[in-house]
């Protein structure tokens, strides 16, 4: 507990362009691995290892971005999400995850995380998540942008009935299948023939459509598949 | 200030690649570990693997009374209202409807909702937020279901259809004081209530005596006389309280002996099980680990291999061989364990069973993702499936050397006969988009 909410002094001097990470995992394994490896390249200003120390982290240590498990002891990573917005609204939030069950990476999602990559990712491309999600951008791998074509696609027969539904544009479903076909942001920016700040913003939409869409296509979706 | 605190890794001193690779098999481990040692009062029985499952059973989701009608219509393939129809038109009939729902609501078991071993213990240990799904009825639902039953009652009962006042106010107060009880019992064995349902729960136990003693009351006072009525209630509650004293003691000991025994037969048996997958999965990988650490490669194929494995047991849907979207992923993970590449499968849309020109379709795509492993040069692969109404899509991309299209030489047969050939002879299209060191991207498509 105590461990877990201790701010680290970083290794190197912090230049202005790195990133305060606060890194949230139960498994004290994974946050020794996460560490070794982007340590030298993000400042890891605190840690948390279940809902209460991961809330308490993060408000002290005010980071840039939290890298946060899906599953925590105390009510998920989406309960995390819940109590620090509605203290300070401005964190950002990235989830990582060993589960690829949609319903609960759509959850932490909707509950207000700029992204998910799994725990198999690649410390580079760990470090870039988090400098997007730092940014302001979205970090949309490939199975999530398949999660959130399906959980869009699912909620079209309710769109005959239900008016105010956000759907999704012809050209926010086309980057989104792009990002799901493997192509980077830089690819689809060709391959579209728009810039890639386009396509950013074009994945900022569907991501504020997801959090806003209402609970009811969602809860619909996630009962087709059989998830709850 | 220190450079390490008491948080900071230990650093290893192996290469970041094995001790990374290390570490998220140790996390994935203990993870797996978790449920295990959970003692676990009241797990979901899952049923058996590969048993068909051609059962009727109730189901509470979108159910108005017990869920038969909705368990009825999901297993003939029939829509609810049919079914709500059906037993509504029977019920004039001497209250048949009535009654068939009633011995249907006992014989059919409840709908169990399994969800993968991982999700389940994440859910237990308060690791996950769930969705409460328990749709708490539609109160104008009931209250119009109410109005109608009673209508229909007063109908039959004026036109009379119906039985006499004598026989049919108790059996009428009787009924309703059961139904009340056996539906708590029912649905308080699904879900386990809390706070304000609880309370909500108990109200209808005691509503529900409450009617059937009126139902006794009202019996006894029409068969003996109104003057007779409290000796004979007497003699009854005596009896009753004469057995009861008897049965008590035995039917407790033997209630809590029965549920001691259930609780232990199935932790026994979900301990067996966790410690054979882990014994038979995790402890082989492990062991192969430490015997070829010098060789990374070797390594990451196995954790990655054993990663994939652990999390379609832990949170993987069970997933029916003989679909689109279970073909193309047991054709990645093996093309994936043979060359060593990663092979990322994203898959979105319905899933369709496999068949004729699906099924050249799947080997298509095998293929594609083969010659993107084995002579692309690509670190990794991705592949698509989206399914839609009208049309089958496969994308297997890969970022490695790419080639010139126009010039397929015979050293790519795979490409020609394997993939262009077999989609073309089986009314479907694909299109290879590749360039030298622009990676390929083979789009294959099929028309439903």
């Amino acid at each position: 507990m105590t461990d877990a909410t201790t701010p680290t002094t970083p290794a190197a001097p912090a230049t202005p362009s790195r990133f305060k990470v606060v890194l949230v995992d139960d498994h004290a394994m994974f946050r020794a691995g996460v560490r070794h490896e982007i340590g030298p390249l993000v400042d890891i200003v605190g840690e948390g290892a279940d809902v209460a120390t991961a809330v308490t982290s993060v408000l002290t240590n005010q980071p840039d971005v939290v890298l946060l498990d899906v599953h925590l002891p105390g009510g998920g990573g989406g309960e995390v999400i819940k109590q620090v917005h509605a203290k300070n609204p401005d964190v950002r939030f990235l989830a990582v995850s060993v589960s690829d069950a949609a319903e609960d990476v759509i959850g932490v999602i909707r509950a207000g995380a700029r992204g998910y990559v799994t725990k198999s990712i690649s410390g580079r491309e760990l470090v870039d998540a988090v400098r997007r999600v730092a940014e302001g951008d979205a970090v949309f791998s490939p199975r999530l942008a398949g999660f959130v074509l399906d959980a869009f696609s699912g909620a079209i027969d309710v769109a005959s009935v239900d008016e105010d539904l956000d759907r999704l544009s012809q050209r926010e479903r086309e980057v989104l299948r792009l990002i799901a076909r493997g192509y980077a942001y830089k690819e689809i920016a060709r391959e579209l023939f728009i810039s890639i700040k386009t396509v950013e913003t074009h994945v900022s939409s569907v991501l504020r459509k997801l959090q806003l869409s209402n609970r009811h296509q969602l809860t619909r979706w996630a009962t087709d598949r059989r998830l709850v | 200030m220190g450079v390490m605190t008491a948080t900071s890794s230990p650093q290893q001193p192996s290469g970041p690649s094995l001790a990374e690779i290390a570490a998220r098999l140790e996390a994935d481990s203990a993870e797996v570990s978790a449920p295990a040692q959970l003692p676990d009062a009241t797990p979901r029985v899952e049923p058996a693997e590969g048993l068909s499952r051609r059962r009727a059973a109730r189901r509470v989701d979108g159910a108005w009374l017990g869920g038969v009608c909705t368990g009825l219509a999901a297993h003939l393939g029939w829509p609810v209202l049919v079914m709500r129809l059906v037993f509504v038109l029977l019920a004039p009939w001497q209250f048949l409807g009535v009654l068939i729902y009633g011995v249907l609501w006992l014989v059919m078991p409840l709908e169990q909702p399994t969800e993968a071993p991982g999700l389940e213990a994440a859910s237990r240990t308060g690791m996950r937020t769930t969705q409460q799904q328990v749709r708490g009825a539609d109160v104008g639902a009931i209250v119009a279901l109410i109005m109608l039953a009673g209508g229909l009652v007063w109908l039959m009962q004026t036109m009379g259809m119906g039985w006499q006042p004598t026989v049919f106010w108790p059996l009428a107060f009787g009924s309703v004081g059961l139904a009340l009880v056996w539906r708590q019992a029912d649905t308080a064995g699904l879900v386990r209530q809390a706070g304000r349902r609880r309370w909500f729960g108990w109200l209808r136990v005691v509503l529900g005596v409450v009617l059937v003693a009126l139902a006794v009351t009202i019996a006894v006072a029409t068969q003996t006389g109104i003057e007779d009525l409290p000796k004979s209630l007497a003699v009854g509650a005596v009896a009753l309280l004469g057995v009861a004293a008897v049965v008590a003691p035995w039917a407790f000991r033997t209630r809590s002996q029965l549920t001691a025994a259930r609780e232990r037969q199935l932790l026994a048996d979900a301990r067996a099980d966790m410690a054979a997958h882990l014994h038979d999965s995790v402890l082989q990988t492990l062991a192969l680990i430490q015997r070829q650490s010098d060789d990374p490669k070797a390594v990451a194929a196995l954790a990655r291999k054993q990663e994939r494995e652990l999390r379609q047991w832990l949170y993987g849907e069970t997933r029916d061989d003989s679909t689109l979207h279970s073909a193309i992923t047991a054709a990645a993970s093996e093309i994936e364990d043979e060359r060593g590449v990663p092979i990322d499968v994203v898959v979105v849309g319905d899933d369709v069973p496999v068949d004729g020109s699906l099924d050249a379709m799947a080997r298509a795509a095998r293929e594609a993702m083969l010659n993107a492993a084995k002579h692309s040069g690509a670190d990794r692969v991705d592949v698509y499936v989206e399914g839609t109404d009208h049309s089958v899509e496969i994308f297997i991309r890969d970022r490695g050397k790419g080639f010139d299209p126009g010039t397929i030489d015979e050293s790519r047969m795979g490409i020609r006969g394997s993939i262009i050939d077999r989609m073309t002879r089986n009314g479907g299209r694909a299109h290879i988009r590749s360039s030298p060191g622009e990676g390929t991207e083979i789009r294959l498509e099929t028309q439903r």
